[in-house]
């Protein structure tokens, strides 16, 4: 079986937001030491997914795909110490921001250069931005199922079951392969890369496309981005009137339904 | 000469940090004051690969380098020194038995040391040998297919909890020709241990006397050929010096960096501490002699990797150097703490107390002095 994991490189949502700051006229994060790049935590879960299924049947081949930076080389790096078999980037300028459907319509155009597949695994939505579009998009233009928010895959022969999460429970879909998954973090912690397989990592197959290796279209985004910037957080502080607790609680109720709170 | 890490090496770094911070710091200070042994977070860094760092793949070591494992120690170190300290020396049991044992025994023990799922201790130390390792008395006695020991080992980390036993004996004359290794596994008859001894710091791990008392063990545990146990003990400290500088610059390293953080918010007349000038020269210096350190730990374990000629020396003198620059930063950053750094509150003396005796064992300090003045004076 061959599993193509879709993985995104990200600054880390874990660093102090102080940390951030955004140059607003080129609506870009700006990098600063401490800053670090990494992978997409829902990606990560969904290339621990594929080597959930590697463990149960050795000979699947796992090929992780990014579009990105040559920065990106370390997000792949890093699927490679996971386990992953083989990794290829598509590389973009540092800078160019793609929308979610020319992200798609790269991968697609890429996924088709891989050629075969039997499965295609995505993060839920990437951590940055948490459009969640990205892995639907590409089933489409493949043509192939989709189901999203797995946290669950089983591979029965040529089909998938996958567990999907659902408000208050999960249901379980079936599908014939290929198909493309994308994975909740409810599938579990994703592994951390021992030594050996990080040694290993560096001599793993690692192939670096261009945009003109896939396609003579250019794939420019659809999408205008006006303003990118972070919410400032204000905080007000009122007395509630009234002379009784009874009569301060229900001003109270009627200022959260005014303010659609409750 | 390139002074930067390799991408690995970084990773390997970034790895071990990363489990310092999330699987140790939050125990260790529980570790030690319960003078608990973390079996289930040793195995989660073996499954890592920190149980055999530069043990054979074949047998399931990660078969990295002595500058990766200088780099992993330090990181691992900054969690808790007491335990990173205990890893590397299962490391420094675990490489012996590797490079110095047969297939068989190679096979036998290793794939359980790599995995953690047992313990290694490194028994040279007698009462009666210290500094003077060579005149040790353990005796072991060919009978048949077996090795009669008796006598009994000192100090010994892991004493009581580990599962194999790397032991120097003597199997023939007096002097560092007349040493043999072998190892003892943790159930054989005759084998028994000391009360557990009770110390300033390393409370992490067990510390007890190893006795031998008519121990039948199996001449196939016979670690190289008789006669060669002197040169495997020193070749494993070579190794093992190296690990435990590492580990001082990493309880140092981390204690330097808590004490910069406190020094932004800590103020006194009016200033902050990190604005006083007297304040800042220690922290310069403490950051001098630390990054000085790393340097020449750095390059010894390169030399100790490539079996270069001095590998020895230069063994000693980062071991001397690491572990006395290691306890001094760490007293300087308790200073810089005041009342704090005395305070159980605060994890610095607890660093102070796990580095210390870094200066007194693998050797000490003025016994690496004796190394590397002989090495240079030719005596």
């Amino acid at each position: 079986m061959h599993i193509v994991v879709c993985v995104k490189q990200v600054h880390d949502p874990e660093v102090a937001p102080a940390l951030f700051t955004i140059n607003e006229a080129t609506n870009a994060v700006v990098s600063v030491a401490g800053l670090a790049q990494v992978i997409s935590p829902y990606d990560e879960q969904a290339i621990e997914a594929a080597l959930r299924m590697k463990d149960k049947k050795p000979d699947t081949k796992i090929t992780v795909l990014t579009i990105g930076a040559a920065s990106a080389r370390e997000v792949l790096k890093h699927a490679l110490s996971m386990g992953a078999d083989e990794a290829i980037l598509v590389n973009i300028s540092a800078g160019v921001l793609l929308d979610s459907y020319a992200t798609a319509k790269f991968l697609h155009e890429a996924v088709n250069k891989i050629g075969s597949f039997d499965l295609i695994l995505a993060g839920r939505q990437s951590a940055d931005l948490d459009a969640g579009v990205v892995g639907n998009g590409l089933a489409e233009l493949l043509h192939i199922p989709a189901i999203t928010f797995a946290k669950r895959i089983e591979v029965v022969e040529s089909k998938v079951v996958v567990d999907r999460v659902v408000d208050n429970g999960s249901e379980k879909i079936e599908t014939t392969l290929p198909a493309l998954i994308t994975v909740s973090n409810e599938i579990g912690a994703a592994r951390k890369p021992n030594l050996r397989e990080t040694m290993r990592a560096s001599r793993k197959p690692t192939q670096s496309w261009t945009q003109a290796d896939l396609s003579k279209e250019p794939m420019e985004a659809t999408e205008e981005l006006i303003k990118l910037f972070i919410p400032k957080k204000e905080k007000h502080c009122e007395f509630l009137a009234g002379t009784s607790a009874a009569e301060q609680a229900s001003l109270l109720v009627r200022k959260l339904r005014d303010a659609r709170l409750i | 000469m390139d002074f930067e890490l390799s991408s690995e090496q970084q990773a390997f770094r970034d790895a071990a940090k990363a489990f310092a911070r999330e699987e140790m710091m939050p125990r260790a200070r529980e570790w030690d004051e319960k003078s608990i042994f973390p079996v289930e977070q040793l195995r989660a860094a073996a499954a890592l690969g920190f149980g055999g760092i530069y043990v054979k793949e074949d047998v399931g070591g990660s078969a990295l380098s002595r500058l990766d494992a200088a780099i992993i120690f330090e990181a691992l170190a900054q969690g808790c020194t007491s335990t990173a300290a205990y890893i590397s020396i299962h490391n420094m049991a675990a490489w012996m038995i590797d490079t110095f044992g047969n297939d068989e025994v190679r096979k036998r023990f290793l794939p359980k040391l790599c995995t953690m799922e047992h313990f290694a201790s490194y028994c040279l130390t007698e009462p009666g040998a210290g500094s003077d390792a060579a005149s040790l008395r353990t005796s072991a006695r060919r009978e048949g297919d077996h090795y009669v020991l008796n006598g009994e080992k000192a100090f010994i980390s892991g004493g009581g909890a580990s599962d194999i036993y790397v032991c120097m004996v003597r199997t023939g004359e007096p002097g560092p020709r007349g040493i043999s290794c072998i190892v003892v596994e943790k159930g054989t008859k005759g084998l028994s241990f000391g009360a557990q001894e009770q110390k300033l710091g390393w409370k992490s791990q067990p510390t007890s006397a190893v006795i031998f008392n008519d121990c039948r063990v199996p001449a196939a545990n016979l670690i190289g050929a008789e006669g060669q146990g002197f040169r495997i003990a020193m070749a494993g400290l070579d190794g093992g010096r190296l690990n435990i500088g590492a580990c001082s610059l990493g309880g140092a390293q981390f204690c330097l960096d808590r004490t910069i953080e406190y020094m932004r918010e800590r103020k006194q007349f009016g200033t902050r501490l990190a604005d006083f000038q007297a304040l800042q020269f220690r922290v310069a210096d403490f950051a001098t002699e630390l990054e000085s350190a790393r340097l020449l730990l750095w390059a010894a374990a390169q030399k100790v990797g490539d079996k270069a000629p001095n590998a020895t020396r230069m063994a000693a003198m980062a071991k001397r150097r690491a572990t006395d620059v290691g306890f001094d930063v760490v007293n300087g950053c308790l200073q810089l703490h005041g009342g704090y750094g005395y305070l159980r509150d605060h994890p610095i003396e607890r660093v102070l107390r796990d580095v210390r005796v870094h200066q007194i064992l693998e050797g000490t300090n003025e016994i690496m002095r004796v190394i590397i003045a002989r090495e240079m004076l030719a005596n």
